[in-house]
């Protein structure tokens, strides 16, 4: 309708036609009338589309999934393969050749297939430790910030848990149960919830007692349902940022704690391991420092960026 | 406030004595092996080692090592160390190693306030230009590089270009202590930078900063008499437990330099199985979380009077 009168008026100002022609009724048009009433407006497209501007992150999350995939085929392009290498002492220390394209280490072994084996490692465990320190921590902060009772409860728990030094279990877990990919996944969790959890139990605190839950809980809508539905969308965005964050921060404890002796055996090569091998030699031999620090840097500021891009797609003042 | 400053600090001791139990009991659950080294275990009968067992009263159910321990910690007695020095009192082996720790700490968090603030500052002044984008981009890398890559790089740039030694020694003090309190600094001077720049930043768009610079106030004036002094006061509360924490030292980077520091210590004795050394350990390390959270909060009240504690606990 608009854009008939709209060249009518246009034509008419150049005609001079008079005002009864110039201002006469459009016939009513259900769709058109849709059109205008109805925005196309979606959060999440509009976060999506927000977050395809960032260039920066969007080219360092392709790259990512690039390394990730690489990983899978590297060990099997490679002259040596991962499960068959062995010491070998007339071939320590090689610089990086046609042969051993990132050379050999302190033992001889190829370092190619150990570094991108290490890679895939590190990413998978950081992925599950994120995505597990997440789940664990939304759950306890849900119910932390929505049951009042448990309240004093889980403050007292918080505040023992985070006030001893994270090492000291760690060293506790390393002695009593023994090192290995599931073991330090699971004591990650379980020592890494907090922080989210506190998170997650301030934001539920804020809008537990909004008019619309009151409604949902004075029509006897079940304490579980009210949380999923009713609160849980609330942080989504938050959640997907912290889980984003976690990444980086979990890759990092992980190389911390296997550099201490405290994290992944010696026989299950993840970057830290790695990076802890490389650390009596790499003054001399530059490169096995080189290729796992290189890989393992990419890997944190990808997700750093990409969960900084993400965060600011995520607040609607930035969407038209 | 005194009667509320007696309550938090009741609850913190319940706190640190909670945590210590914990960690005795978690203690007393590993096999009794490991209080031997692997020599004395070729070389001792089995009778031999239960005797040493029960002469140090680690035999008895977990319980009641438990009340002994109470007791002893009732009158200041924190008992000697088991194998790190065999015989010394703890509170002497921790004595000689928190001396190191405390100077490398201090200096780095002085380093790390007074460059991070300053920065910040600069940032604030020129936010969107060239030297905010410098800033940025430190923090990103510091917060997302781990910090064992940039130890090692901050390591070679140092040993290799500027000749500086690669490990702590007492002989030389000075120059190895350089490369660690460049280590520990790097990253807090990040986070300071980082949160000068957004208080400064949020401050700048209160209206009685217009009204300052509508009456003419110089811009530099503006940021030091308003809107820095007003953005320290969030700053503030994180200073007291920071100044604690550093004195515990960094495990990471006391490992990586080899300086004979407390991070270090913590590790070695628990693989040691040095009870009484963890347990001290644990109980300093707790109580210096505590006492600094409830340090920064008073400080805040102290530096902005608008604040008070009292009717809404933990602020944290």
């Amino acid at each position: 309708m608009t854009n008939d009168s709209n060249t009518n008026t246009v034509s008419a100002d150049a005609t001079g036609l008079n005002e009864k022609q110039l201002f006469s009724f459009v016939e009513y048009q259900a769709e058109a009338a849709e059109e205008t009433g109805y925005s196309e407006y979606s959060y999440w497209k509009s976060v999506w589309q927000n977050f395809l501007k960032k260039k920066a992150a969007v080219f360092m999350s392709c790259v990512f999934i690039l390394l990730f995939a690489f990983t899978f085929v590297a060990g099997p392009i490679g002259n040596y393969k991962y499960d068959e290498i062995v010491p070998d002492q007339s071939q320590i220390f090689i610089q990086p050749n046609s042969q051993y394209w990132f050379g050999t280490d302190n033992l001889g072994r190829d370092y190619w297939c150990q570094v991108w084996y290490a890679t895939q490692t590190s990413i998978k465990l950081s992925i599950i430790v994120a995505v597990g320190e997440i789940a664990l921590g939304v759950m306890i902060g849900l119910v932390w910030g929505y049951v009042q009772k448990l309240d004093r409860f889980f403050t007292e728990l918080y505040s023992i848990l985070v006030n001893v030094p994270t090492i000291i279990y760690m060293t506790l877990v390393a002695l009593m149960i023994g090192q290995s990919f599931k073991i330090l996944v699971g004591t990650l969790i379980l020592f890494g919830w907090m922080g989210s959890a506190r998170l997650v139990r301030n934001l539920v605190l804020m809008y537990r007692d909004r008019e619309y839950n009151l409604a949902s809980r004075c029509l006897g809508t079940p304490m579980s349902r009210v949380l999923m539905r009713n609160i849980l969308p609330y942080l989504t965005s938050v959640l997907i940022l912290r889980l984003a964050l976690s990444i980086p921060g979990a890759i990092g404890y992980e190389t911390t704690l296997s550099y201490l002796g405290l994290g992944l055996g010696v026989d299950t090569p993840s970057l830290g391991i790695l990076l802890r091998n490389a650390r009596n030699y790499f003054l001399d031999f530059p490169y096995l420092l080189l290729f796992p620090a290189i890989i393992v840097s990419l890997i944190t500021i990808t997700f750093y960026l990409v969960g900084n891009a993400f965060s600011d797609a995520c607040d609607p003042r930035n969407h038209v | 406030m005194v009667k509320y400053t007696i309550k938090r600090l009741l609850q913190s001791c319940i706190t640190v004595l909670i945590v210590v139990t914990i960690v005795f009991l978690l203690l007393r659950l590993l096999p009794t092996d490991y209080y031997f080294t692997e020599e004395e275990l070729m070389k001792l009968a089995p009778e031999q080692l239960n005797e040493q067992l029960e002469a140090a009263g680690l035999l008895d159910p977990p319980l009641v090592q438990l009340g002994r321990y109470y007791s002893q910690l009732a009158h200041f007695n924190l008992g000697t160390s088991r194998r790190i020095q065999t015989g010394v009192p703890v509170t002497q082996v921790i004595g000689g190693k928190f001396a190191i720790s405390m100077r490398l700490g201090w200096i780095s968090l002085a380093i790390s306030v007074v460059a991070g603030m300053a920065y910040g500052v600069v940032q604030t002044m020129n936010k969107g230009r060239f030297w905010d984008h410098i800033g940025t981009a430190y923090t990103v890398f510091v917060r997302a590089v781990p910090s064992l890559v940039s130890y090692s790089l901050i390591l070679i740039l140092g040993s290799r270009y500027l000749g500086l030694p690669s490990m702590y020694s007492t002989r030389n003090v000075f120059l190895s202590s350089i490369l660690p309190v460049v280590c520990l600094s790097m990253g807090s001077i990040a986070g300071y930078m980082l949160w000068t720049r957004r208080y400064m930043v949020d401050e700048l768009n209160k209206d009685y900063i217009r009204l300052a610079k509508l009456k003419g106030m110089s811009t530099r004036s503006v940021m030091f008499k308003h809107v820095f002094k007003n953005a320290f006061v969030p700053l503030a509360q994180y200073l007291p437990q920071s100044i604690l924490l550093v004195t515990g030292g960094s495990l990471l980077v006391e490992r990586f330099f080899s300086v004979p520091g407390l991070g270090a210590l913590l590790t070695d004795s628990i693989s040691r199985y040095d009870l009484n050394l963890v347990q001290t350990l644990v109980m300093m390390y707790a109580s210096m979380g505590i006492v600094g959270l409830f340090l920064g909060d008073v400080l805040m009240t102290l530096i902005d009077p608008r604040i008070r504690l009292l009717g809404r606990e933990g602020t944290r």
